[in-house]
């Protein structure tokens, strides 16, 4: 009898300890250990947005970083211009430079499954950052937390209107992983509201331009708009159309874009919030790839927490000297080489 | 030909089709969703119709040579940067420095001509090769991050309107006048069509045909760039993708005109009407409240289909 106890004990005891493994989902990466110095590959969707700027020069001063400590000899980075086609063929083209692992930024989730799968098969490590693909096939996804991001803000826009009225959400590009996530993740939360109605889910390709022209429209259609919704810049664009037809701009959701957190401190009638998605993405998967270079285990997902900014902490974050194109949550050693003199 | 009633009724029916298009268009617009026809909708499209209509009248006379103009959205773009990098926010500097970036744009449109003449390049290759060539000055000199700010001078100019009609408006309809101008009444104008048409003959006739289309390009980078000056303007800031679609919608324009590919047909104010109907789908779509997918494709099912109705219209010509 304390025979059978003791061994069901211990199966219980080895039960939890293999499915806890599996619920923290780290992966063992000991076959990817190699002796630096490295080749890194870095395949990038695109520069299209200041935020992808940053995030890349996030990404290149810390390959400098590791350069500098000799654990990098080459360093390989492309940009497929929002073509994923392209992007295919610039994986492709890092696989054949034999780099030792690869870091993507996916055009479109879909179109980039194969190749990254294939390069996984090959045997180079993957990282992906920023935007996924659409299967679980690569070593560690790393990203600022998209649904997290829309939800604290869709959450901070219930809250604002007292779960009642109508809303308008603006994403970003067609297809790319974050502007889809956020999206869905903001939908989820006021689905979840039965006072309040969703008036139109639009995208704004992350351009003021574009976001603006669909605001227009909307006002016209919607003579009673509550709250806007916008993960990104789109939300410069909105207001710049509530102002054009003279009316007041409903609480509305945004990003660290010094753009937006200069013109919400020049307007002390602006209720706002701003979520981050942290442009230091770039650094952690840096890191993410050294450690699995050096065979340590690494997370399966890794999430990158996003700040909040209030009108009560705006001051810390907002920098009147520097340009619209900065972020706010950029690192200061990265900011002196995108704005130099600064 | 024959010179009868019949051919000159065909002949305007031809040309007038595209009109009576956009005219059923708005109809449908109008009935589809009354908010279409309210007074502030219809200012913002037609706003966006001007603008891209400037645009699409330089393409015009590109096409009109037989020629593509592809740079026309990265010209743009390094309008917006440049002047908002080289103005920073001082008033006195606006006029200055427009003035230098449309010498600039001419200076763009001046190579394209260069290319397709004198070095015979396909239009095709040589203005994408520029979009890329452009692309690449804009970033060397933004760094990626546009620096700088719009002085008020300048967002004046983007958003002002005369008499409740937008600044971009009036600007529209006098460069499709002038335009007009210059393609039915100057010589440069039957220039243009002659070597649009047939560019050896044209040649053959004493035409300086490379002189002709080196204008043409020259008038399309200048009509870009002026249209990237107003488009920053009105957004109020530096942007590196400004004028993104202006490529292709600007030929559409042109084409749904009644221009052809080859050269040698089309008008301005067809090609106006293109941009209207342009602008109009574009509104007209997120209008119904259509998802984004959606969107995509009835616009592109409604061009297809006003293009086939109006080649049809015209076949009985």
């Amino acid at each position: 009898m304390k025979k059978t106890i003791l061994r069901v004990l211990i199966i219980v005891a080895l039960a939890a300890v293999v499915a806890g493994n599996a619920f923290s989902q780290t992966v063992d990466t000991a076959k990817y250990k190699k002796a630096p110095p490295w080749t890194i590959g870095f395949s990038n969707a695109s520069l299209s947005n200041t935020w992808r700027v940053s995030f890349v020069e996030q990404l290149r001063y810390s390959i400098d970083e590791a350069k500098k400590k000799g654990l990098i000899k080459d360093y390989y980075e492309t940009n497929a211009n929002d073509d994923p086609t392209k992007q295919v063929a610039d994986v492709e083209d890092l696989i054949t430079k034999d780099v030792d692992l690869l870091i993507v930024s996916a055009s479109s989730s879909e179109a980039l499954t194969p190749v990254v799968e294939k390069a996984m098969d090959q045997g180079i490590p993957v990282v992906m950052v920023d935007r996924n693909i659409s299967s679980d096939k690569y070593v560690t996804f790393l990203e600022g937390s998209s649904k997290n991001m829309a939800k604290l803000q869709a959450d901070w826009l219930v809250q604002q209107i007292g779960g009642k009225g109508n809303v308008v959400l603006i994403t970003g590009l067609a297809g790319a992983s974050p502007a889809e996530d956020r999206l869905a993740s903001a939908t989820a939360v006021f689905q979840a509201q039965p006072g309040i109605k969703i008036l139109a889910r639009e995208y704004g390709d992350w351009s003021v331009v574009k976001s603006r022209q669909i605001m227009e429209t909307l006002i016209q259609k919607y003579p009673k708009i509550d709250a806007v919704w916008c993960d990104s810049m789109e939300a410069v664009g909105a207001m710049q159309a509530f102002q054009a037809a003279n009316l007041p701009v409903p609480p509305i959701t945004c990003e660290d874009a010094n753009q937006f957190l200069k013109l919400w401190k020049n307007d002390p009638k602006l209720n706002a919030r701003c979520v981050t998605f942290s442009v230091r993405q770039g650094s952690r998967g840096v890191e993410i790839a050294l450690k699995i270079l050096q065979g340590q285990p690494v997370p399966h997902l890794f999430l990158v927490p996003n700040t909040v900014i209030t009108r009560q902490n705006l001051d810390q974050y907002v920098r009147m000297d520097l340009p619209d194109s900065f972020y706010a949550e950029t690192q200061p050693e990265v900011t002196k080489r995108l704005f130099p003199g600064k | 030909m024959k010179l009868t009633a019949g051919y000159a009724w065909r002949k305007t029916a031809e040309q007038s089709a595209i009109f009576v298009i956009l005219v059923i268009l708005v109809v449908i617009a109008a009935v589809a969703s009354p908010v279409f026809l309210k007074e502030r909708n219809i200012y913002n499209v037609v706003l966006q119709a001007s603008m891209l209509g400037i645009v699409a009248t330089g393409q015009l006379f590109v096409i009109l040579t037989g020629g593509i103009d592809l740079s026309v959205a990265s010209v743009i773009a390094f309008m917006s940067i440049l002047s908002a990098g080289l103005m920073n926010g001082r008033n006195e500097l606006v006029y200055p420095v427009a003035l230098a970036c449309l010498g600039i744009s001419l200076v763009i449109g001046l190579a394209n001509g260069l290319l397709v003449t004198k070095l015979r390049i396909p239009a095709f290759i040589a203005t994408l090769g520029m979009v890329l060539i452009v692309q690449g000055i804009r970033f060397i000199y933004s760094g990626g991050m546009p620096k700088g700010s719009i002085p008020d001078g300048l967002l004046f100019f983007g958003r002002a309107s005369l008499l409740w009609i937008p600044l971009a408006v009036w600007i529209c309809l006098a460069v499709g006048a002038l335009s007009a101008v210059i393609l039915q009444r100057m010589t440069l104008g039957r220039s243009i069509y002659a070597a649009g048409g047939n560019m050896r003959t044209a040649y053959m006739s004493g035409i300086n045909t490379d002189r002709v289309q080196i204008i043409a390009y020259m008038l399309s980078s200048f009509w870009a760039g002026f249209t990237g000056l107003l488009l920053t303007g009105w957004v109020g800031m530096a942007d590196n993708w400004l004028g993104r679609g202006y490529d292709l919608n600007s030929i559409a324009a042109v084409v749904i005109g009644g221009a052809v590919m080859t050269g040698g047909k089309g008008n301005v104010w067809g090609t106006l009407a293109g941009a209207c109907m342009i602008a109009l789908l574009f509104n007209f779509v997120v209008l119904l409240g259509l998802d984004a997918d959606a969107q995509r494709i009835v616009r592109g099912l409604v061009i297809i289909g006003a293009v086939g109705l109006y080649v049809r219209m015209s076949a009985r010509a």
